[in-house]
């Protein structure tokens, strides 16, 4: 039996709506999800882990936030035993912090006039292999400008 | 003047979906991009002015501040736990000690009579920073198995003076 092919002269249309319906649906959940507050998160900090650590109720009204960590290859092992700042996209040793920190209180300062500094939470996010002392050394100096409050980071770990 | 006519289509009007459908394919890909998916994090709030001691406090507290000192061996591991001049011990089960250490001084969680007690922590300089943390949150307080809330023990924590490195 011979198949007849039938003759269409139009241009066939395929449907897009479910593609669109799927891909609204797509971009609205990035948009929910994405965070941008986590910017000045450093990924090569490897924080520790705690059950207590949970998303603070109120956010500080200014803060600071201070990565300190280890210089890492790709698979995480340490290429340095001197803990590092990073900061602005740059690296500095905790010793060479101090006018980063001057200079932080003077923008500080500038922005939200003398005292504002009174206001501002240094939030450490220290690595869980940087020694102690390395950490008490950045929050001495960190005093010596004049900040008061400060926040330990930690990821929160689920049970 | 003449009336105005409506052309008469006949048919459906097509709007062109196309500039739309590129709009919002490179909005997804830019959000695809910018995202980072990272575990939630918490703090600790640690208050810290400069010169601040426990001797300084005019008044004489109630119940004296604990004292809280962590030993590390020279690899930046834990070797001792000590809960002022008791010995705790090293391991998970030590900081599960300085916990009920820290409960029983307080009493029972929100006691008004030792909401200003102070816990001390001095720390070797060599010490994994991951101790003084689960230090930290073993004196903040625990998660109540069963309704999963913070059961708050201290809220003040501080920092005793930093030590000098074993090898100065």
């Amino acid at each position: 039996m011979a198949k007849r092919r039938l003759n269409h002269t139009s241009v066939i249309e395929p449907d897009m709506t479910p593609m669109i319906d799927i891909v609204f649906q797509l971009l609205t959940f990035f948009m929910v999800v994405i965070n941008f507050e986590n910017t000045k998160a450093d990924e090569r900090v490897k924080l520790p882990k705690d059950l207590l650590a949970k998303p603070p109720e109120v956010k500080p009204a200014e803060e600071l936030v201070l990565n300190v960590g280890f210089d890492r290859d790709l698979s995480g092992r340490k290429l340095s035993e001197e803990p590092i700042v990073f900061y602005a996209g740059d690296k500095f040793t905790i010793n060479n912090f101090g006018p980063l920190l001057e200079q932080e209180k003077r923008l500080a300062e500038a922005k939200g006039g003398k005292g504002a500094i009174d206001e501002t939470t240094v939030i450490l996010r220290a690595d869980s292999e940087v020694p102690t002392g390395k950490v008490q050394e950045l929050i001495r100096k960190c005093q010596e400008i004049g900040y008061t409050k400060f926040s330990l980071k930690a990821i929160s770990e689920e049970k | 003047m003449g009336s105005k006519r409506r052309p008469d289509t006949g048919g459906k009007v097509d709007v062109p979906m196309a500039p739309m459908i590129d709009i919002v394919f490179q909005l997804l890909i830019f959000f695809m991009l910018q995202l980072k998916i990272m575990a939630p994090e918490g703090n600790f709030d640690i208050n810290m002015p400069l010169g601040q001691s426990s001797q300084q406090s005019s008044d004489a507290p109630l119940v004296p501040d604990i004292k809280i000192k962590l030993i590390s061996d020279d690899n930046g591991n834990l070797a001792q736990l000590k809960f002022g001049e008791r010995n705790l011990g090293v391991g998970d089960g030590a900081f599960e000690a300085l916990g009920a250490e820290v409960l029983k001084i307080i009493g029972t969680p929100g006691n008004p009579a030792t909401k200003d007690i102070e816990v001390e922590i001095d720390a070797d300089y060599e010490l994994h920073y991951e101790y003084v943390i689960k230090a930290v949150s073993h004196c903040t307080g625990k998660i109540d198995p069963q309704t999963k809330q913070l059961v708050r023990y201290v809220e003040k924590i501080k920092f005793a003076p930093p030590r000098l490195p074993k090898n100065s």
